[in-house]
């Protein structure tokens, strides 16, 4: 069992950061930002797509998605490497998220062939509309409704923090299609243009909001939506997997969309500026990085860290062997957003008092990027299934345990 | 014009649905001062804030009662 790299997959590390450097100018980094822009719709301008059409053009994108999808065919340790050099600076590159691999996995022919080669090369891009208003984490409990009409689909209902439904071309809907049926079998999910007629999208603002956090913020968006729809008329070949069958494909395809680098490269990201920042700064004569406390603190921090990236490792493995995948990324959606708490509110307590200043402050810290980080990370235990539904998925499903009352009531 | 379920503040149904935007991906978008709403059995209702969207939800026969 080798944990190292080869000497051709630091060259490639090497080439990634070399070609981050030559082409990221601080405009498209504004752009481009992972968590921070609210007002600029992430990689939509010209000059975002002459960006990603480079990294394309490099066979940077869609690494382990087949040739016959616009895919490299490549592993997952390459695409992975290729991952944490764009998330370190700040540029998300991966498909977590998209919808992709739940198209991969229950998409008719047509559909894998017109959407992978379009959102490997970012032409398109999904929000995900899966939770309402009354539903939370919930998502079974869901009553937005698509309505057969002949060879369409009328969807009325909303949508609550649908991230980039500003940004993106297509949404990822769930919706109820059986209101008779035992709620998790009447529901389908559909693939639909953000333009159709009836879509608006309202601005929800986040606590990274007023003041919006700083560019290198790593946590947390400061603009979220709700998504409405009235009377949205989609032809049935947006419906993705077989009608009332969404419940799996939805659970699978959100199991899969967490398979990847960019749970642990958030927090390695703010783990390796504080390990920088503490090493090169000295307040008044006083050298943090000599503290024992402090170092300490920083040593546990990193060891957590190592913990998250070995369980990403882990998913990726079972992955790319085809093996039973369950548990495991409910596992490191536990682990991931709360060592971001933890190694958030652990920088603060280091800097002191100026540490929790905001960048309103003219005594914030490197304009209030820790503090903003503390307040942001409680939003990645949130979003994509809380930390609480995935500690119970771990439970059922790893440890076989029953269903509690409340998961049942939950699951119908 | 509607009444808020929760405080009975009038909402401009009109206005908290009319198009101020839109999105690059070519989706309407509304100004959110305008109040929201909640599609709760088949009908639509307007609130004049989120808190009371909140309250709604929480438990909406308790207003619709009213």
């Amino acid at each position: 069992m080798d944990f190292g790299y080869t000497p051709q997959q630091e060259a490639l590390r090497r080439e990634v950061r070399q070609f981050i450097r030559d082409n990221m100018t601080p405009d498209l980094a504004e752009e481009m930002d992972v968590h921070a822009n609210a007002e600029r719709p992430r990689g939509t301008s010209p000059s975002a797509h002459e960006f990603y059409r480079k990294i394309y053009e490099r066979g940077w994108l869609g690494i382990t998605y087949p040739k016959a999808y616009g895919g490299q065919g490549g592993d997952r340790l390459t695409q992975y490497i290729v991952e944490e050099e764009f998330t370190r600076a700040g540029v998300n590159i991966a498909l977590n998220g998209s919808g992709a691999p739940a198209i991969m996995a229950a998409g008719t022919e047509e559909q894998k062939q017109y959407y992978i080669p379009r959102l490997i090369k970012r032409e398109i891009s999904f929000c995900l509309g899966f939770t309402e208003p009354h539903a939370g984490a919930d998502l079974a409990n869901l009553k937005c409704s698509a309505v057969r009409d002949g060879d369409y689909y009328v969807i009325n209902g909303q949508k609550m923090y649908t991230t980039a439904a500003h940004s993106a071309t297509h949404i990822y809907l769930m919706a109820r299609t059986d209101r008779s049926a035992p709620k998790h079998d009447g529901i389908s999910i559909f693939l639909i243009p953000m333009d159709a007629p009836g879509i608006t999208v309202r601005p929800l603002w986040t606590i990274q909001n007023n003041p919006t956090a700083p560019l290198p913020t790593t946590y947390g968006a400061s603009r979220t939506n709700e998504t409405f729809f009235d009377d949205v008329r989609v032809h049935k070949s947006c419906l993705l997997g077989e009608e009332n069958k969404g419940w799996r494909v939805g659970s699978m395809g959100l199991n899969l969309d967490r398979v990847g680098a960019s749970r642990y490269l958030i927090s390695v990201r703010r783990d390796e500026d504080i390990v920088n920042f503490v090493k090169s700064t000295r307040f008044d004569g006083f050298e943090p990085g000599k503290d024992p406390a402090i170092r300490d603190k920083i040593a546990e921090m990193w060891i957590e860290a190592q913990v998250c990236r070995l369980m990403t490792m882990r998913s990726m493995s079972i992955v790319e062997r085809g093996g039973k995948f369950t548990y495991e990324g409910s596992a490191e959606k536990v682990w991931a957003p709360e060592h971001g708490v933890r190694t958030t509110e652990a920088i603060t307590q280091m800097l002191g008092p100026y540490g929790s200043l905001l960048r309103t402050s003219p005594h914030a810290i490197e304009d209030g990027v820790f503090a903003h980080n503390v307040m942001g990370s409680f939003q990645s235990g949130i979003n994509h299934g809380s930390v609480q539904v995935m500690r119970d998925q771990v439970a059922r499903r790893g440890l076989g345990m029953p269903s509690s009352r409340k998961s049942r009531k939950a699951e119908g | 014009m509607a009444n808020c379920p929760v405080c009975q503040a009038p909402v401009d149904e009109a206005a908290a649905k009319a198009q101020t935007g839109m999105t690059p991906g070519g989706a309407k978008e509304v100004d959110p001062k305008m109040g929201t709403r909640q599609f709760h059995d088949g009908t639509w209702y307007y609130f004049d804030s989120l808190d009371c969207r909140n309250k709604f939800t929480r438990n909406p026969d308790s207003y619709l009662k009213k």
